[in-house]
């Protein structure tokens, strides 16, 4: 296979600045790549690194808001990338909207970009009216029209920016999140874990992750509560995040075997992860739902929403539980197996052979540089 | 009318000694005595009296009357056989000779080597297993069946160099799809046996079971089966201990082999043997990119690497050919059995089988990862560079590096040089932090691993890019001088 020099834009990186789950994919996409093909990876920071063969060049942004900022960071790296670009790049790869500016100065040449969510979708599914939302949405949308070829995360992802930038459905391509299971899948002891929590080892545990935000449905798994405990009344559960509504869940869920952890470290999640039984994932909306992957690579029974990217990658009943994001729905799914921990059991790690199967970087990677091809047609 | 061709598996692995402690190592000059657990000798005493031995008598008794049957047993069987029932080993001396009798091969240390990158130890244990069978038995194997019958395209051409006429492997549906596997195949060229699990897995897993709707299994009811297939051959594989072991002799197993071949001949359905079943015509070559194996509902090899566990101790062995002064040790320590018994299905519900399981699955590992380290640690004096060979080393359960946060261990361990480089790129920011902020990595490269220079340089890093470039820079170094 020929080797393609490949630059990669994201804003953030694991290795310089991190924020959020845009960094990990982009990194390992990077360096997954970078087995096979030259990647210059072009993001924030101080000092230029090389880190498993992908070359990172940096530059430090300045800008009174986020836009502007944005906006010296395109023109900083496209400075940075002219460095570099002799022999010329076969192939230009912009991940999310901080970086479209200079995927405008680069127009002309071989460009992918890469939609790991909207403006909307990240806005709860509504259009704001300030300056800020409207300017990164026409960003969106002007990536989308003047980019070679566009991937999103999923096909729910997908077809809303057809549907909201009246992207031409040709010109896209679903390129999944990847994960790398070695993260999450570790030997601990779920026992001791529980007991930290004042669970007794042999009490089904049952995790929520995630913001505690409307559109992951944290009232809606606290609501199946009680259907789920006149089922099977030991049953015990941790809602570990934070945000907006954990002040008012934690006033709704008095008398419930429920307890909210507040912010966790990575660690105490990779903790609470392999100490659970089963993980839910009641988001009302989810562009692709990486909890899903992370759940799957520690072999846990999933308990999900069918929507989005959840609906899309579970096999109802063969390596998850599919629910109506409803209390009802939540509550059937757990009910439907808690009583089994033979299927639990089965579906987890069915869904980790899922995982190893569709959802290593190698795979995605694969599909990524299928992409590169058609965008260097 | 399909043939039948039986085939049997024999097989007992040298079980560890879970009370191994490196302390006792300088008392010892010979490892082996306190590698291996006293209760192999209990187990192998014990399931000879309840199997191999009457098992086998009734296997010649049905050899006589022009039965066929074939029988793949492993190189650390027949040495345990040897050791303390050489009586069963004449007795299983006689049914290699006997002209309605096949052996076929297998590695000689029932092992997972077939699953490493490099096929030259596979290709060695085969070898060693097919002189032992010439010269224990006198007969040469023509057939070969990987361990536990895990198989992929990956093995074809070491099972062709070595000059087998076939291999053994199970028919699993998602490889046969709309075919059945009383037919003939082949892999990249290779004649494949495909192994009918659901008639075989009758009478190993289904015969005293109470529940199933078919119990209790007659010969009779089994040979309408058996007739009723309309390929050209049903193959049976079953582990020998199936007969006695797995179901007492009260449940009436050996009534139901003793009938078996009566029942079959008057269905007209012909015993042969696996050489006789490759006259058959190839019906298709298949397409094998996964390893397969006949293990659980799975059928592939997670029975044995599923875990991080699993995968921890299989990296350290893999990577033991490296430091092994004594390769019968090494490969006493490849047997599939250890990765078997560190298995586990975390955290059901709490299901107290489960919980328990898991317990005995850490002691496995610990136990195995101690041996490990200890065997390298004796190596190492003899080695040519024996300063960088002993900073690559495996280290034992107590000197390993387990990653932390304030929170506690984060359940990501390392157990050598390469593996703390693989866990530094994966463990979580918090746990990397805190440790560069007590010095911990630096400690321990210096006290356990014992590179200076290498936690000299560390104490500079500042996050885990600096980590990796240090510590990958330094690996390469020292791995360049021992490959």
């Amino acid at each position: 296979m020929e080797t393609l020099k490949i630059a990669i834009f994201s804003w953030e990186s694991l290795y310089s600045d991190r924020v959020g789950g845009l960094a990990s994919a982009a990194t390992y996409m990077a360096q997954t790549l970078a087995k096979r093909h030259e990647v210059h990876f072009f993001t924030r920071g101080d000092k230029d690194f090389n880190l498993f063969n992908v070359q990172y060049h940096v530059w430090r942004p300045y800008g009174r808001n986020i836009i502007e900022y944005c906006n010296d960071l395109s023109h900083g790296l496209v400075a940075r990338f002219r460095d570099f670009d002799n022999p010329p790049f076969d192939i230009i790869h912009f991940n999310d909207w901080h970086v479209i500016e200079a995927m405008h100065l680069l127009k002309e040449r071989n460009t992918v970009f890469s939609f790991h969510s909207t403006e909307y979708g990240r806005n709860g599914g509504y259009f704001g009216d300030w300056w800020e939302f409207k300017d990164i949405s026409g960003k969106e949308w002007y990536g989308a029209l003047i980019a070679k070829r566009v991937t999103a995360v999923s096909k729910t992802l997908c077809n809303e920016i057809v549907n909201l930038y009246n992207v031409p459905q040709w010109k896209t391509d679903v390129i999944p999140n990847g994960v790398v299971p070695e993260q999450f899948d570790v030997a601990i002891d779920p026992g001791d874990i529980k007991r930290r929590y004042g669970i007794h080892p042999f009490t089904p545990l049952i995790l929520y992750i995630g913001r505690m935000a409307y559109q992951k449905g944290p009232d809606l798994f606290i609501d199946a509560l009680p259907a789920i405990r006149a089922h099977r009344d030991d049953v015990r559960a941790i809602c570990a995040g934070t945000g907006g509504m954990l002040q008012h869940l934690q006033n709704s869920s008095y008398g419930l075997p429920v307890q909210f952890t507040g912010f966790i470290s990575d660690s105490e999640y990779i903790r609470l992860l392999n100490a659970s039984d089963i993980v839910v994932i009641p988001s009302r909306n989810e562009p692709f739902g990486i909890v899903l992957l992370e759940a799957w690579s520690a072999r846990k029974g999933v308990v999900a929403s069918a929507v989005g990217g959840l609906s899309e990658n579970i096999s109802h009943l063969e390596d998850g539980v599919l629910v109506e994001p409803s209390p009802q729905g939540i509550a059937w799914g757990v009910n439907e197996i808690i009583n089994n921990p033979d299927m639990i059991s089965s579906i987890g790690r069915k869904g980790r052979k899922k995982t190893d199967r569709l959802f290593h970087w190698k795979k995605i990677s694969e599909q990524m540089v299928e992409v590169y091809k058609k965008a260097m047609q | 009318m399909p043939d039948i061709c039986l085939a049997f598996e024999l097989h007992q692995p040298y079980r560890l000694n879970r009370y191994f402690s490196a302390q006792d190592k300088k008392l010892q000059t010979d490892p082996i005595s306190i590698y291996l657990d006293d209760h192999n000798e209990k187990i192998l005493r014990k399931v000879a009296e309840k199997c191999y031995e009457p098992a086998t008598r009734l296997m010649l008794d049905l050899l006589d009357k022009d039965f066929k049957a074939a029988f793949s047993i492993s190189g650390t069987l027949v040495e345990q056989l040897e050791s303390w029932r050489p009586d069963v080993l004449s007795l299983l001396k006689e049914v290699a000779t006997h002209k309605n009798s096949e052996f076929l091969a297998q590695t000689y240390y029932h092992s997972i080597a077939g699953i490493f990158k490099d096929k030259t130890e596979f290709i060695n244990q085969v070898k060693e297993h097919q002189s032992l069978i010439s010269n224990t038995f006198g007969v040469k194997p023509e057939i070969f069946e990987n361990t536990e019958f895990t198989f992929s395209n990956d093995l074809v051409d070491s099972i062709k160099e070595m000059g087998f006429k076939a291999c053994y492997t199970e028919g699993v549906d998602r490889i046969l799809g709309w075919r059945s596997p009383d037919y003939l195949y082949s892999c990249k060229g290779l004649p494949l046996i495909m192994r009918n699990y659901k008639l075989s897995d009758d009478v190993a897993f289904r015969f005293t079971n109470k529940d199933w709707d078919q119990y209790p299994l007659t010969a009779d009811k089994f040979s309408e089966w058996v007739s009723q297939s309309s390929g050209e051959c049903v193959h049976l594989f079953i582990d020998y201990e199936t007969i006695g072991e797995h179901c007492w002799k009260e449940t009436g197993i050996f009534d139901f082999f003793r009938h078996l071949p009566d029942e079959l001949m008057r269905r007209n359905v012909k015993p042969i043997t696996p050489t006789e079943a490759l006259r058959y015509s190839v019906r298709d070559d298949l397409d094998i990119p996964d390893f397969i194996s006949w293990a659980d509902a799975e059928k592939d090899i997670s029975a044995w690497l599923e875990n991080s566990m699993q995968r921890s101790a299989f990296r350290a062995v893999e990577k033991a050919r490296y430091f092994s002064c004594n390769s019968r040790i090494w490969r006493y320590l490849q047997t599939s059995d250890h990765f078997y018994y560190m298995a586990s299905k975390f955290g059901s519900c709490g299901d107290v089988h489960v919980y328990f399981s898991h317990q005995s699955a850490f002691e496995a590992f610990s136990t195995y990862m101690d041996i490990i380290s200890d065997f390298e640690d004796r190596c190492i004096k003899t080695a040519k560079y024996p300063k960088s060979t002993r900073i690559l080393r495996n280290v034992s359960r107590e000197e390993a590096f387990y990653f932390s946060s304030e929170g506690g261990p984060t359940g990501h361990m390392a157990f050598s040089l390469d593996e703390f480089l693989e866990m530094v790129t994966v463990a979580p920011d918090d746990s990397i932090e805190y440790h560069i902020k007590r010095l911990d990595f630096s400690t321990w490269l210096d006290k356990v691993i014992g590179d200076e220079k290498l936690a000299l340089e560390l104490q500079k890093a500042k996050n885990r890019h600096d980590i990796i470039r240090i510590v990958e820079k330094r690996r390469n170094e020292l791995w360049k001088r021992l490959k």
